[in-house]
This record gives structure tokens, sequence and C-alpha cells, in this order.
């Protein structure tokens, strides 16, 4: 139960009710919330205030604090000091369900909806309006209920079709419509563009000015200084779980966001040389690939990949670049088509003949498969290369050698804490990933396969990422860049494909595409003007 | 509600990063722990028993029957007090040894193995008719055993391999949980033998379910008077500890077995069959086990009879006891033998209820080995020092 502490004030003072307000005060303010884990401050004495009827952005690097200090204010956990209140009033909450109450609502990255029930069962799921005393639900109150609340808010969605048959951007707005159902009147919506193609979050903008029209208040939590700017009246910076500062957007400036971030000049642009092309390195050739379920995911994909240059491969999520790494780095067995490198057909090698060739690979979800968590780094070090005869004859593991090999890494690739027993979870996001591109690229590899490379990685950390990968592509390597982010693969890549539902739709020049034409591509649609195969049969610049 | 939550959470967090002293040392605490509450309980069974001379009588309360400090001397002088008594104590953790080692194999391949009891149920049968047809057909001399002994233990191995590689090949290629397969799968074991053992195998002109006796030459020659106990199992049994912590910490094929149980995707991506390494780990598992019921049969029981007691699942505490690692065992298994035969001691010489030599048996390993436990728990879950997880998200 939502415990109102000081329970003076009278409660229905700011019910907002379409934005008749008596007072304005702030919706939120939390007063010098610390929160400890122990051996970790996550918060530190932040001062938080949201002003009501309004969009306010929290930013801040891979764990700077921001999803930990959302959790308070949501009920998730509680903070070691200091008050939160909530329109004037000091609350304390022991659960979600406490901060509902007092109208604190909160929209996961990760939906969390039940595919095979209709959008209308979704909204009313644990709150169902009930027929015969309770006995039923009435299902037709509930549809009714999500309708009138999707046209309140000028949702387009429709009450009664499955969530497995509407797109991600939609779900979102199920989400969204669930804690406007409960009655929420602050919105916390964390990393809600994450999983969203251009004109997704375009439409996204759109239904959050809506909500503050009606006289909501929201709080997003992102890592992308351009969406900040673009959407919140105000922007509050965190980092190592301290506020830095509030600033209203239409006087912040990217530089000055990103110097609050990480405390240092951020070079935002990538300075690329211009391109020595070789060989065709890595050849794929048809190739067909079935997701878990059997369904297919890559259909008839071709491609290569020439020795010093990055090939980069853009598209939303889930429209099968994942299914298509797996099937070249030897984790997923194509159905059909086939994988050459350097010549040598490998559709049908196992993994290990491919790392011992000289494929190095970064994988997209590094704690699932490039890390084992529970080791240390020098246990991790050797994931792959383990029957290398660089690390060991036949039998037996040389963890002599591996120690080398693991603090040269540590030590190149500046690696924190600076410690070969550190276990991998214990490391940052960046950290882990700086640890995995030195592994794999100190191996000397011919080919390297990076899977979204710098997803959850902070600011400091991507730009050495990209430095290094345009390294190797100095030094002549040739490299598979899989990105969602449109920035990262336009900046580096020499010739960009990009996928979508299967396909590849188009293999272009980045320089001659713009941003939005690429966001029609990712959404498969054809932009008119625009070759989309300019450069898939590569040829000289 | 969250407030004891966060109080568990942060717990968990600091066992998880307890260091190796700081486990000892819990370990320590927690075995006087559960010296002083087995006191306070053998003091007031005390009380509510009968019997003619009361070692202390208070008034208005009777007279209490046991005295706490003989008791737990009782079990100290019992378990290492003699020859015999150590003889007790080593066949116990001889026997203990590869049982323990059994789970912990599995455990360290990030496996639960609660199958070593069928396992060496099954092993034991296989040994105990191995020695039997080939005890008739070898030399009665040192020859003889020295075929005999080998063949009954590479027999349980096979047997008990086996029957550890199912649950592997259940998990690896079907999704089953070796958790619930292996504690079926005993079930079915202990099915298996007592049938064939009373209907086909056994000693049919006997009552009970056994098999015939086996010959001199299948034993493991006793190396203390009195007792079963054979050095020769021990070494055997320290032996196998020493290779197993060598495999995992030295091998490629160690590292690569733990890596495929800890974590799956992982391996694969190292270049690992994981799904093969699955069954490999538990059919080693489950050699371990048949093993233990060969060593069994051979040095203990000299014959297969049902009512095997429950090694394989003491087994499971020794492992955890241990933190799951090889050398660790060793203690472990000492610790356990030596209670074991400190509670036979104390049954037959105090007149101890069985019964309460059980629970004081039950608390020491219940003391010892939760902390270590809940250690296992918090790190599988990730508690620790870990600032990932005070940062919800972004971590795709």
């Amino acid at each position: 139960m939502g415990r109102i502490t000081d329970s003076g004030g009278s409660t229905d003072a700011r019910i907002a009710d379409g934005g008749g307000r008596s007072r304005r005060s702030p919706a939120v303010e939390l007063e010098g919330v610390t929160k400890r884990f122990p051996g970790v401050i996550a918060n530190d004495d932040v001062d938080f205030v949201v002003e009501h009827g309004s969009i306010h952005a929290l930013i801040g690097e891979n764990g700077a604090g921001k999803t930990t200090l959302m959790n308070v204010l949501y009920g998730l956990y509680e903070p070691t000091e200091g008050t939160i209140r909530i329109n004037g009033e000091p609350v304390s909450f022991d659960d979600p369900g406490d901060a509902m109450d007092v109208g604190i609502g909160m929209i996961h990255q990760h939906f969390m909806l039940v595919d095979t029930m209709t959008v209308a069962e979704n909204v009313v799921l644990g709150d169902e309006p009930t027929r015969f005393g309770g006995l039923l639900t009435d299902e037709r109150k509930a549809i009714e209920e999500t309708r009138r609340l999707a046209e309140q808010y000028g949702f387009d969605i429709d009450p009664t079709e499955r969530i497995e048959e509407i797109s991600v951007g939609e779900q979102q707005r199920v989400e969204i419509l669930k804690t406007l159902y409960r009655g929420a009147e602050i919105l916390i919506l964390d990393e809600p563009t994450a999983v969203l193609t251009p004109q997704e979050v375009d439409a996204l903008y759109e239904i959050l000015n809506e909500l503050i029209d009606q006289g909501k208040t929201i709080i997003f939590i992102t890592h992308k200084l351009g969406e900040a700017l673009h959407a919140a009246d105000a922007i509050s910076v965190l980092r190592n779980g301290e506020l830095i500062g509030t600033v209203p957007a239409a006087e912040a400036t990217r530089e000055e966001l990103a110097r609050m971030m990480v405390g240092k000049d951020v070079l935002l642009e990538v300075e690329k040389p211009a391109a020595n092309r070789g060989s065709a390195v890595l050849r794929i050739d048809e190739l067909a690939v079935d997701d878990d379920r059997g369904i297919p995911a890559v259909e008839e994909v071709s491609f290569d990949v020439h020795a010093g240059e990055i090939f980069g491969i853009a598209g939303v999520d889930g429209n099968g670049q994942s299914e298509l790494v797996e099937a070249i780095t030897g984790l997923r067995r194509p159905e059909s088509g086939t994988v050459t490198f350097e010549d040598t057909d490998m559709t049908a090698f196992p993994r290990r003949k491919r790392i011992a060739a000289g494929m190095a690979y970064i994988a997209e979800d590094r704690q699932k498969r490039s890390l084992v968590m529970e080791y240390d780094l020098r246990r991790n070090g050797v994931l792959g290369c383990q029957r290398l005869p660089t690390f060991g004859d036949r039998w037996w593991i040389d963890w002599d050698r591996i120690d080398g090999y693991v603090d040269t890494i540590i030590d190149e690739y500046d690696v924190r804490p600076p410690d070969p027993t550190a276990a991998a979870h214990s490391l940052s996001g960046g950290n882990q990933q700086k640890f995995i591109v030195g592994r794999e690229f100190e191996r000397d590899p011919s080919l390297v396969i990076a899977a979204q490379p710098t997803r959850g990685v902070d600011i400091g950390s991507i730009e050495f990422i990209h430095e290094r990968l345009l390294e190797l592509r100095a030094e002549g390597k040739a490299t598979l860049l899989v990105s969602s982010k449109l920035d990262e693969v336009t900046q580096l890549s020499d010739r960009l494909g990009v996928m979508h539902d299967g396909q590849l739709v188009a293999v272009v020049r980045p320089e001659s595409v713009t941003d939005e034409q690429l966001g029609l591509l990712m959404a498969g649609e054809r932009p008119t003007g625009l070759d989309v195969d300019a450069a898939r049969t590569r040829s000289e610049p | 509600m969250s407030g004891v939550r966060a109080r568990i959470e942060a717990s968990l967090d600091r066992l998880v990063d307890a260091t190796v002293i700081e486990r000892l040392q819990i370990s320590l605490a927690a075995l006087g722990f559960a010296v002083v509450v087995g006191a306070v309980l053998v003091f007031v069974s005390g009380l509510i028993a009968d019997c003619p001379d009361p070692f202390l009588s208070l008034p208005g309360l009777g007279g209490a029957c046991y005295n706490p400090v003989e008791v737990y001397w009782t079990m100290a002088t019992g378990s290492f007090g003699s020859l015999a008594a150590l003889g007790r104590t080593l066949q116990e953790t001889t026997l203990l040894l590869f049982t323990g080692l059994s789970v912990a194999v599995a455990f360290r391949a990030g496996l639960f193995n609660i199958g070593t009891q069928g396992q060496m149920i099954l092993g034991a049968l296989g040994a105990a008719l191995t020695a039997l047809w080939l005890g008739e057909v070898v030399p009665g001399s040192l020859i003889g055993a020295l075929i005999v002994i080998p063949a009954g233990v590479v027999v349980g191995a096979v047997i008990g391999g086996l029957w550890g590689m199912l649950p592997g090949l259940m998990k690896a290629y079907a999704d089953a949980h070796e958790v619930i397969t292996t504690i079926m799968l005993n079930f079915i074991a202990m099915g298996i033998a007592f049938w064939l053992v009373q209907n086909r195998v056994g000693n049919l002109e006997s009552d009970s379910v056994l098999t015939h006796t086996i010959p001199e030459v299948a034993r493991l020659t006793p190396t203390i008077g009195g007792t079963r106990f054979s050095l020769w199992a021990l070494l055997a049994a320290l032996i196998a500890a020493l290779g197993i912590y060598v495999l995992y910490d030295r091998t490629i094929l160690g590292y690569e077995l733990r890596t495929s149980g800890v974590q799956e995707a992982a391996a694969e991506y190292g270049g690992v069959n994981a799904k093969r390494n699955i069954v490999t780990s538990m059919t080693l598992s489950g050699a371990l086990g048949g093993i233990a019921g060969s060593v069994y049969v051979m040095m203990v029981q000299y014959r297969w009879q049902d009512g095997i007691p429950p090694l394989g699942f003491d087994g499971i505490a020794v492992s955890i006891l241990a933190g799951n690692n090889p050398i660790g065992v060793i203690p472990a298994a000492v610790l356990f033998g030596a209670m074991k035969s400190g509670s036979v001691a104390l049954n037959l010489s105090l007149g101890v209820p069985p019964e309460l030599v059980e629970v004081l048996r039950g608390l020491i390993i219940l003391f010892i080995a939760m902390p270590e436990f809940f250690r296992m728990i918090g790190k599988r879950y990730g508690y620790g020092s870990d600032p990932l997880a005070t940062d919800g998200g972004e971590n795709v």
C-alpha cells in the first residue's frame, strides 16, 4: 500500500483530469537519494526534480545509475537515504504496486506482454472488469475501455488484435496503455527507442506530446543525446551515480551534454582514412537460414567482404541479422547457400575450425556468448582460443602463456579494473566489451565479425572500439560490422547493406544516402531516387 | 517486505564475495553453533527420557539422562579414538570420497547430479556379479585379485557411467532438467536392481533380497584389523580427487567441460560442442558413482544386498560442503566419515537413541553446508559484487 506519510494535505488537490490542475508543484521530487549496494554506490545524494506536464530525459553512460534511480522511484528498490515526494507529498514504497497507487507507471525496455492474448486483454490484465460478481471477465467492457483510452490519447491501435500480430512500436503503445489504464500520471520509459525504427520513433514522440498535452508527466531514460535534445523539455545527466546537472533542452548542445556525461570532450565524428581494399576474404552466396522455430529468418542473402574494408549491415533488430551472423560464424546451420572464407568453402565447418582459420567474432550478446560471466578474465581470455597451439599442447592448457596474453589485452585495451582475477560479471559493459575486442583482435585474425559491438557500452569505450575497428581496416583486415545504430554503421562502413525481413534490401555507399532514406529501407520501403544496388558488386570507389 | 528482501540480497552478496579464509571461518563457526544447539537438544531430551541413573538431578525438572559433554566426547573418540574407530571412519571416508567426487564433477560443470545413489546401486550390482562370475574362473592368488578387482571397478564405472549418461543425453538434446531426471532415475535404478536380484541374479534361496557372497579373491584386503577398511581403496579415491582437480584446472578438455555446463551458449561461441560435453560430464559423474558402488561391494558388504546406505545422497552434502572443489572433497569426506562412525559408537556405548544421534549429525551437516549452499545459489543467480546488477537495463 502506498503510505502517504504526511497525510495533512488533501490528496485530491492535484488530480489531473485532462489538464485542469489546481497548482503547479513539481510532479516528482527526489531529495538526497542515495542507493548503496554492497561495495557500490549506485546513486549518490541525487536531487532530481521533474515538473508537472513535462518530458524529462535522464541521460548518462552505462552504469551511471539511471535505471537504479528510476527503480527507486518506481518502488523496486528502497533508497538507502533520501526522500521521495510525489506532487509535494512525501511517500515511501514497499513495492511497485505502491508506486502505481500514487500514479507512477513504468514502461520497461523489454515489454512484459502476453503474446497470445489480445491488446485489450493485456491492457486490463491483473485489473479486469468483471461480470457476474467477479466470475467472468467482461471482455466487451475491456475492449471498450481500451478503445476509449486509445482514442483519448490518439493511439492508432486495434484492441482485438493479438500481441504477436502487431509491430514492436504498437506493442510499446500497449505497454503505455497498460499504465494509463491503471491511472498512471507519471510515466517512466526505460530506453523507449532502442527497438524502434526511425519512423516509429517519430510516432512515439507524437504520443509523448499528446500525453503531455493531457497533463501527464514523462521521464525517459536514454543514452542517445539526440533523442534527449529532440524530445525532452529538460535533461538531467547522471555520472557515476551523481546528478551532474539538469538543463533545459532548448539551451543544451550535444557537445555540452556529452561532456557532462563523460567528463571530457568526446569525438563525435569518426575520422576515417581512405580504404585500401584487397581481395574478397568472405563471400556469402545465396545464404538462407532458419531461426530457432524453424521459420526462415534469412533469405537468399549474398555479399562479400574484402580485405581492408568494413562492410556494414544496418537494420532494426530481429530482421535476420543475428541468424546471418550465426550462420557465418558457425553457430547455426544454414538451410542453403555457401559461406566461403579465404577461398575455402566453410559452410559445413564446425565453429572450431572457423576460429582456427582466423575468424574473430564479437557476439551481439556478450553476457550470453562472448564471456562466461562467472569466470575471471584469465579464464575468459582463452575462450575460443583454448585449442589453438599458442595456448597449450594437445591436452594441456598453458596458463602462464594465457596470463601473459590476458595482461596484454588488459593493458592495450584499457580494461578496468586491470585485474585478471576479476570475474567477468563484475566489469561494466564497456570494459567487458573492450576485453572481448582485445581477445578477438590480438589473435591476429584475417576477418572480424562485429555484431552490435558498442551496444550498451559507454561513450568512452565506443570511441575506443571504433578506433580499433578502423585500425584493423588500416592493417588490411576484413570486417563485417552489424549494428542497429545508424550513425555507427554509416560512419564506419565503406559499404553498407540494409537488412529488412531477412533480405538484404540494399547495398549502398553510406556517404550517398541520408538517414531518412536508410530509415525507409530499414522499414522495408524503397525510397525514390536511390540506387539500392549501387555498391552490391564491389568496384573501386 | 522489500526491506527483508534487500537484507537477504545483501547477505547473499556478502556470502558470494567471501574469501576462502572467511569461508573456513564460517564453517568453523557453524560447527560450533551446531554443537551448542545439539548440546541443548541432548540435554533437554535427557530431561524427558527416563533412565535409572541420571547424571544430574534438577529439582522440579527431574533427572537429566544424557551429558552433552560426554556425548560429544564419545562421538570424537568413536571416530578417531582407536584403530578400529579410525578404520571405520576411513572406510566411510573412502566411499564418501567417490560419491562426493561424483557429485562435484557434475557441479563443477554446472550440472546437478542427484542421481549418484542410483548410479552407485547399479554399479554395485555390476561389480558384485562380475566378482561372482570372474571369481570362479581366476586363480585364488594375488594375480586373480589383480584381475577381478579392477574388472569389478571397470564394470561398475561403465554401468554407472551409462546410467549417468542417460540424464546427460536428456539434458543436452531434450532440455529435460537433470535434477528431475536424475531423481527419477534413482527410483528406476533401485527398482531394476531389486527386481534383478530378487528374481534373476540373486541368491534365490534366501528370504532377503541379496546376491551370493563374493569370493575372497574379489575382496579388498582389510588394512586395519577388525574393520574392512582397505588402504588401497582410499589411495585410489585420493588419486581420483587429484585427477579430477588436474582435469578441470589444467586440461583443455576440463576447461571445455566446465564451460559447457556453466554457460552453454558461451561454450558454443568458443568452438566447443557443448551438448556433447554435457553428456560427457554426466557420464564421468555417473562413472564415479558406479565406482563407489564397486568399492562398497568389494570392500564393505561383499555382496549386493537390498538397503544400500544413502552414500550417494551424502555425497551431495559432501560436495556442497567442499564448495564442489575436488580437493576440498577430501576433508569434507573425512568429516562426514568421522561423524558416521562416531555416531555408531555413541549409540552403542551411551544408549542415546539412534534418532537423537541422527539429529546431532544432521545439525552439523545442516549448519556447515547451508552457508556454502546459499553461496552457491547466490552465485548461480548472479549475486556478489556486481555493478551491473545495480543497473537493470541496457546490458543487452
